[in-house]
């Protein structure tokens, strides 16, 4: 028989019941106030611990994609579309000063011109391969931290000055003060040659660099490698690297479709993996913690339905129905985890906060920072996932173990529940 | 329709304990009229609880039907009979039969609150149920600071605020002294004169008895005597 049959004998009217199982609930949940605390605290303990985590997280890699990309690669660079692909000369972006010009118009950007070439590189009877850059050194210093690891002397103030790696000073042999020869091909065709004093000798800590990389001003590259007024990056850095991508749509909008324009992430897939796999790591510690607290939420709220199996017979007796029951279950569930919650987030905003002023000291790394004048402390960063991601998942969580212990309530039957006083 | 409020025909119940059979009802034919008041008395087994949770929708008979205000109960589903308990029957168990966390009067008004009736409306109802009872200065108290007998006077007095066609009780003076359980059956005695509230009590107490109009003997499942008080 179905419902409708049965009006006006058995009539069941829609009701308001929300205020009347959402007061019973409130009130259920402080029967049992230390069960209610001890649950509600794991809740509190698994929302603080992984906030605290998520925010190191993202601090952490603020800081790991500041380092590297403040190093001397910068957030953003703009390229000839080949140039990453194949490093040649020739792929070049013409007329340098224009868009130097166009980048520099754009506000809250530094932006710095290089231009580079493959060289045999000698000294004496010793010849290395290498790469030349030429650069604009006050943007360079003014921009990354590459030159701060200047170990002796200094930088070039003219055209026949140039820096080199300790490591290729070593296999060169030359020092300080020394005559350095550069042979290459120009880009007409023509042979490139260059003879340069080497005035300052640097240590980036990154053998690869200290072995390879030159130099010098960019307008002794432009010259001797016929390049004119061509570069072959322009680098970037933006005030903060949470907004690269708005960044990239902006320049490639100021400058238009043929140039390349690539972010960080693109050219130092390195940095990125790196997060990743930590990042993965943090996901399974915050999931093994979650399922935890969530595993400690199903046992309470099974013993709280085993405990209140008489009082669920003697409502479903007098006629609240089942899903109403469950209802009221899931609210008691819900205001744990608002305690829960809240009490959680009340301590990870005064810790969080407390950190993003003072910061966390990175074991080891005070020698690097300290050359590089970077900081060695480790600063929070608070961001939506970071707050929301417990607390979401613990919703979830906690909804799920109310239900699965108030789906016993569906197989009470009255009659036994009341049984047996 | 008749005036007749429950009307058992043929009612069969039989449990399985350790798989063997135990016969709870043997084909029971019973009517309550309105207006009755009938206890439901006889040895411990012999199917008073049974009868009352039968007719109370609570539990299904194996065969026979079983007809409530002129419904049949075999033909409802479980939610069905929830609802049919909501707007037609008032329990009184032998204990707990109060929401804890409610006060008095928060339980009185809950039965009303499920059947949708509105906040001034009930509040009114309910205030009205409790005095009647002689609750009125405890229907801020919770049922922990009420004593057995009180409780069982809110009891009452919530399955009663919904003007129910039937009020079962099962042994709902099991709990309380000979002093309280006449109070207790004076206050139905006046519902049933003053009200026409129609109540089955199922008992062990003479007590009880004494105060029904009507007495139902049961023995083995069946009806071993069926009497009108003298
Ligand atoms: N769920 C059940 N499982 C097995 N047997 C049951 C069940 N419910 C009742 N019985 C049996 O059915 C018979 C009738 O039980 P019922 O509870 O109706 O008796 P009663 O008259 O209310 O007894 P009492 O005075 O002790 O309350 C008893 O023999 C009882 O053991
Ligand atoms: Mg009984």
């Amino acid at each position: 028989m179905s419902e409708a049959a049965l009006s006006p004998a058995v009539e069941s009217r829609p009701i308001q019941a929300t205020g009347l199982v959402t007061r019973i609930a409130w009130r259920n949940l402080w029967r049992n106030k230390r069960r209610t605390w001890l649950t509600a605290g794991g809740i509190a303990f698994a929302t603080l611990l992984v906030t605290f985590a998520m925010t190191m997280q993202r601090g952490a890699y603020g800081m790991m994609i500041e380092s590297a990309t403040g190093l001397i690669e910068g957030h953003i660079q703009v390229s000839h579309f080949r140039y990453p692909d194949d490093t040649k000369l020739e792929q070049t972006l013409t007329k340098a000063a224009e868009l130097m010009h166009a980048v520099d118009d754009l506000q809250g950007l530094e932006a710095a011109p290089r231009a580079g070439a493959f060289a045999l590189v000698s000294a004496e009877e010793r010849s290395f391969g290498g790469f030349v850059w030429g650069v604009d050194f006050d943007r360079e210093v003014e921009m990354f931290t590459f030159f701060n690891g200047i170990q002796e002397g200094r930088l070039p103030q003219s055209d026949d000055e140039i820096v080199i790696g300790r490591t290729m000073a070593r296999n060169v042999g030359v020092a300080v003060g020394d005559e350095l020869v550069m042979l290459g091909s120009g880009k007409q065709g023509g042979i490139a040659a260059m003879a340069q004093t080497v005035v300052g000798i640097y240590e980036s800590g990154q053998a690869e660099l200290d072995r390879t990389l030159l130099f010098t001003r960019l307008t002794a590259v432009q010259n001797v490698f016929e390049l004119g007024d061509e570069l072959h990056v322009v680098s970037i850095r933006i005030p903060d690297h949470r907004e690269v991508y708005e960044e990239r749509e902006r320049i490639q909008g100021a400058l238009g479709q043929t140039y390349l324009v690539r972010t960080w992430d693109e050219y130092m897939p390195e940095v990125v993996q790196a997060i990743e796999i930590d990042r993965i790591g943090g996901y399974l510690m915050y999931g093994a913690i979650l399922i935890l607290v969530s595993f400690s939420v199903i046992n309470t709220f099974l013993m709280i339905v085993f405990e209140r199996t008489r009082e669920f017979g003697m409502l479903l007796a007098v006629g609240m129905r089942a899903p109403l029951i469950m209802r009221q279950v899931l609210t008691e569930a819900l205001f744990m985890w608002v305690v829960g919650v809240a009490v959680g987030w009340g301590l990870a905003s005064v810790f969080v906060g407390y950190l993003m002023v003072e910061g966390v000291p990175v074991a080891g790394f005070e020698e690097i920072a300290g050359t590089f004048y970077i900081s060695d402390r480790i600063y929070p960063a608070v961001d939506a996932a970071s707050i929301l991601t417990a607390p979401v998942v613990l919703l979830i969580g906690t909804q799920l173990a109310g239900l699965i212990a108030t789906l016993r309530i569906r197989s009470i039957a009255p009659v036994e529940a009341l049984r047996g006083e | 329709m008749s005036n007749t409020v429950v009307k058992c025909e043929k009612v069969e119940k039989t449990y399985q304990k350790d798989s063997v059979p135990v016969y709870a009802l043997r084909g029971v034919d019973f009517e309550v009229n309105a207006g009755d008041f009938v206890s439901l008395s006889g040895p411990s087994g012999s199917g008073k609880s049974t009868l009352l949770n039968v007719i109370g929708g609570l539990d299904r008979p194996d065969s026979g039907e079983v007809t409530v205000d002129g419904v049949a109960l075999s033909g409802l589903s479980e939610s069905e009979l929830t609802e049919l308990r909501l707007r037609k029957m008032g329990f009184v168990f032998q204990a707990y039969n109060l929401i804890p966390v409610l006060s008095a009067q928060e339980n009185v008004e809950f039965i009303l609150q499920l059947q949708g009736v509105p906040q001034a409306e009930r509040r009114e109802r309910a205030e009205a149920a409790l005095e009647s009872l002689g609750l009125a200065d405890m229907s801020h108290r919770q049922p922990g600071e009420l004593s057995g007998g009180q409780q069982q006077r809110v009891a009452i007095a919530r399955s009663i605020v919904s003007n129910p066609v039937l009020l079962l009780a099962d042994e709902p003076t099991a709990n309380l002294d000979s002093g309280t359980t006449e109070d207790l059956l004076g206050l139905l005695r006046r519902l049933n004169e003053q009200e026409n509230m129609t109540i089955v009590t199922a008992t062990h107490d003479p007590i009880v008895m004494s105060y029904t109009k009507r007495q139902v003997h049961l023995r083995d499942g069946a009806i071993e005597r069926d009497a009108l008080a003298a």
